[in-house]
């Protein structure tokens, strides 16, 4: 039977504090070196999948600088000189390393420094992208939590009803609609282009609002839907009651144990939210003339320009992994339960 | 009975002399609990009056109305269900005239209450001395620092074995029985009066079980506090309580001191639920329990 513990001596306790703080950190670090594990090789790969790219292709700069009728010899010329007749994996190896160092090459089109092209795209896209994912965030997580402390009544199913109604939107028609009664009727915000925040804040949001807008109603109803169905079912749980058993109030029920396990879906979609919100930029890039990432990626392919679009193909892999990474480490923080479930 | 505090939990049994009744802290007259929609009535007609120090159980299969009895007492009936009749004072309150800021008031400090499969009464992503903390800080005010001390010694009050591992540990990864002492050092952080204890050691083993319930007979005398002991088990409750309800079908069939309930049952039903659990030990349990 046991019996009460002997007191515990000071320098072991707060051996075990330090050992709890390590714990933290380690259970973080942990998720770090399994995304890395995971994220290395997969770079590799898609890296060189995207390589590729060209040799599946079978297109070259020749054809671009010389038009369809050159002779074998200038092609041979114009493909020496871009050094596409050294061995292929002498190629792979000199333009992974250039990427390693931020240079994804030259544009076969304009012979333009890729980076800088891409980096003007992406701070538009990405100005939008995450402006949208902002209102998305917030909007939908007002929207979710009202519903689930609302669940079954009117309130409930007029925000369910609303976030259906959005959720089957296309941006195209809301980007248009936006522009039609916003920029052209009411002239609160500019039509179209966009304005660096370098230049100006004001500008620079008032140029990316509507796109951003017309993008954030697809993360309002991802993340109300979510974070809704992740509430009511964390409410249903036991420890809910044991927490109100022991007269716990409903703000630090909810704040402190609902939210916290209730969030975990909502964290995992918003982690391939982001990306894919860069990538459906360029329907809105369109409609507001935006010069964007998507944009860009979308003129390389027409043009034929492989080293563009390879580095479009490489800028989206690092986003993607690094949105995946950032998330993963903030769901380790969050609910290191849902961690070790898996 | 007469034991001084060692101050874990504020004595609140008043110093009078042992035959002198206090006035009790729960009490429940004629209480009948029903369907909201409809015409049936599940409980009917639960009476008993609890003081400081005492300790009652409730006997009965499962499914004879025991926990929605408990719930009744703590506020917390599922949807749908409530109290068509009778009534339930707590610490001389009508609960019938208690909003929600004046339920929140009272549980924990004065009524609490743990359960059966106490991992899912804990939440999995915190620790659980963080959560005990959590209750000294949101009832008592203590500071972080403090709570956290507090926190242990609660750890340590029910007899947990090294309780500064056990407080930073997940609940995942402590066993049946240490989870089910956590669950009552959260239960009795905030000094209640009343503890509910419905099914608490039902899916221990045997050990295990009988380790806890003297720690509750221990906390019962030391602090003064209350019981309310549920179990489908009679030996449970003739380790434990003064008094028995037994129940069946949400009727109670036979009530008093629990040496005469037990050992000289009237009614049939009584007389089943004691010969099927007659196996599991009631004989050892009889024993002991009448020792202390
Ligand atoms: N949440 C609930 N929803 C519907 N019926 C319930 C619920 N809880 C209990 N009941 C019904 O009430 C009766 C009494 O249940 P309960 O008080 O849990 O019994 P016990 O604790 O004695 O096993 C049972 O017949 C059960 O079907
Ligand atoms: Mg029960």
């Amino acid at each position: 039977m046991t019996t009460t513990a002997a007191p515990v001596a000071l320098t072991p306790r707060r051996g075990l504090a330090a050992a709890r703080a390590r714990h933290t950190a380690g259970r973080v670090l942990a998720a770090l070196v399994r995304s890395v594990a995971i994220i290395v090789p997969v770079f590799l790969v898609a890296t060189f999948v995207t390589f590729a790219l060209r040799a599946l292709s079978g297109l070259s700069p020749a054809r671009i600088q010389l038009g369809e009728e050159a002779t074998p010899e200038a092609i041979a010329r114009v493909e020496a000189q871009w050094g596409l007749d050294r061995p292929f994996l002498v190629q792979y190896g000199d333009w992974l390393d250039g990427i390693l160092h931020g240079q994804l090459g030259t544009s076969w089109a304009n012979g333009a420094d890729i980076s800088t092209l891409i980096g003007l795209g992406l701070g538009v896209s990405l100005s939008v992208a995450t402006l949208a994912l902002l209102i998305g965030v917030v909007v939908g997580f007002m929207l979710g939590t009202v519903a689930a402390l609302r669940s079954t009544t009117w309130i409930d199913r007029a925000i369910t009803g609303f976030v259906t109604v959005i959720s089957v939107m296309p941006a195209f028609v809301v980007g248009i609609v936006l522009v039609v009664v916003f920029a052209v009727g009411l002239h609160w915000f500019p039509s179209g282009g966009y304005v660096p925040a370098e230049q100006g804040v004001g500008p620079w949001l008032a140029h990316i609002t509507l796109p951003a807008v017309a993008l954030s109603f697809d993360v309002i109803a991802d993340v109300a839907r979510q974070l809704r169905a992740g509430l009511v079912a964390a409410y249903r749980e036991n420890y809910v009651t044991g927490a109100v058993v022991r007269g716990l109030s409903p703000r630090r029920i909810f704040f402190g144990h609902v939210l916290r396990n209730g969030l975990g879906p909502t964290l995992a979609t918003l982690g391939l939210k982001f990306p894919a919100l860069v990538g459906a930029s360029v329907v809105t890039e369109w409609i507001f003339g935006l010069q964007g990432f998507g944009r860009f990626a979308n003129d390389a392919a027409q043009a034929g320009d492989v080293p563009a679009v390879q580095g479009v193909l490489v800028v989206s892999i690092v986003l993607v992994v690094s949105f995946n990474l950032i998330v993963n480490l903030v769901l380790a923080r969050v609910t290191p339960a849902a961690q070790r479930g898996v | 009975m007469t034991t001084v505090s060692e101050g874990l939990l504020p004595r609140r049994a008043p110093g009078a002399a042992p035959d002198a009744p206090a006035p009790p802290v729960l009490s429940l007259r004629d209480v009948r609990i029903g369907d909201r929609a409809g015409d049936r009535e599940i409980v009917r007609g639960v009476s008993f009056e609890l003081a400081p120090g005492r300790a009652v159980g409730i006997v009965g299969e499962s499914g004879s109305g025991k926990t929605l009895t408990c719930r009744a007492a703590l506020g917390i009936l599922p949807a749908h269900f409530e109290v068509t009749g009778g009534s339930i004072e707590i610490d001389g309150t009508d609960i019938a005239t208690l909003n929600p800021a004046r339920w929140r008031a009272l549980r924990g400090t004065t009524i609490s209450a743990v359960f059966q499969d106490p991992a899912s009464y804990l939440n999995p992503s915190i620790r659980v001395g963080a959560q005990i903390a959590e209750a000294v800080r949101a009832k008592k005010g203590l500071r972080r620092r403090e709570a956290h001390r507090r926190a242990v010694e609660l750890l340590r009050t029910v007899r947990l074995r090294d309780p500064e591992l056990v407080h930073g540990s997940y609940p995942h990864e402590l066993s049946g029985g240490m989870l089910q002492r956590v669950l009552i050092a959260a239960a009795i952080a905030a000094g209640p009066r009343i503890l509910v204890a419905d099914e608490a050691t039902t899916a221990l083993d045997v050990t295990v079980q009988a380790e806890i319930l003297d720690m509750l007979a221990e906390l019962r005398e030391r602090t003064g506090l209350a019981l309310v002991v549920v179990s489908h088990d009679p030996a449970v409750v003739a380790r434990l309580c003064d008094e028995v309800l037994v129940l069946r079908e949400g009727e109670v069939v036979e009530q008093g001191p629990t040496h005469a309930v037990l050992h000289d049952p009237r009614h049939e039903y009584t007389r089943l639920l004691i010969a099927e659990h007659e196996q599991y030990g009631l004989d050892r349990f009889r024993t002991t329990g009448e020792d202390t």
